[in-house]
């Protein structure tokens, strides 16, 4: 992956991670009886962007990988469903609204986060190819 | 209370607008770098500023909910150390890390880097500053 759009998308996480840290933190210590769903969402999330963040910087792609599509699912499921099942949710989470609360950060985020990935997981596997494939034409060269 | 409101919650929106615009700038034209560097310390000191005069609002009295604005001011102080963080992968960063897959950048990389993190900090720090705004506004 290229280190600018890599550090970018890190820094981007952090600052994810700091904020719903922060209103999950403050919320879950303060008045989980109010809306314990929401706020362990809000929880969750910031966990997620905390190891993803974690993940980016040390380089565990796999990780980065299931991390940002959980997070994507759980954008599309919990926006959803606040639309759909507005009474099940007593107080907004990070994903309401589709993250409309943080500028749609979190559902553009894992969007340019996975594309990211992806391609630099199929980059990698041609690579792994290229490199198995030279040895043998090599060989094949050697034994003509 | 008019301090804050008056000079100090301005100032602050005035240097992330400023950081965030630089900083876009800077990601178009990576020589803008310089500038960029010249206009994170006036972020480092706006912060400053606004989180000594939010501590001593809430130290003279002021009847706000003292856990949130803290919890902002240091949420705003902690974006500072994102600022700048294109210099952890300068050369000699690197090689004091055992890491040895631990990218090195060039400095356009790192021109692009600081850039990218200067906006995503600027709006954060104003969305972070306009929250303790609203807590002050609400509590006077």
């Amino acid at each position: 992956m290229n280190p600018v759009a890599r550090i970018s998308l890190i820094v981007a996480y952090a600052v994810l991670a700091l904020a719903a840290l922060g209103r999950s933190s403050y919320q879950i210590s303060t008045k989980l009886s109010e809306a314990p769903v929401p706020y362990l969402v809000s929880g969750v999330s910031a966990l997620l962007y905390l190891v993803i963040a974690i993940a980016l910087w040390r380089r565990w792609a796999g990780v980065a990988l299931v991390g940002t599509a959980i997070e994507l699912a759980g954008v599309l499921v919990v926006g959803t469903l606040g639309y759909v099942e507005p009474s099940w949710w007593a107080d907004e989470t990070v994903w309401t609204g589709y993250g409309s609360a943080y500028g749609w950060v979190p559902l553009l985020l894992p969007l340019a986060a996975l594309i990211l990935l992806v391609r630099e997981r199929r980059a990698r596997a041609a690579r792994a190819v290229a490199s198995s494939t030279a040895p043998s034409a090599a060989t094949t060269g050697d034994a003509r | 209370m008019g301090i804050y409101t008056g000079v100090v919650y301005p100032l602050v929106l005035v240097v992330c607008a400023v950081l965030a615009i630089v900083g876009l700038a800077t990601l178009a034209w990576p020589r803008l770098h310089r500038a960029l560097k010249l206009i994170t310390p006036a972020a480092f000191v706006a912060a400053g500023v606004q989180a000594v005069t939010v501590v001593a609002l809430l130290l003279t009295g002021i009847d706000a909910d003292m856990i949130l604005a803290l919890g902002y001011l240091i949420a705003s102080v902690a974006l500072l150390a994102l600022l700048g963080i294109g210099r952890l992968g300068t050369p000699e960063a690197a090689a004091g890390d055992p890491d040895p897959n631990r990218p090195v950048l060039s400095p356009l990389q790192i021109a692009r880097v600081d850039a990218a993190a200067a906006a995503i900090v600027a709006i954060a720090l104003a969305v972070v500053s306009w929250r303790v705004y609203v807590i002050l506004e609400t509590a006077a």
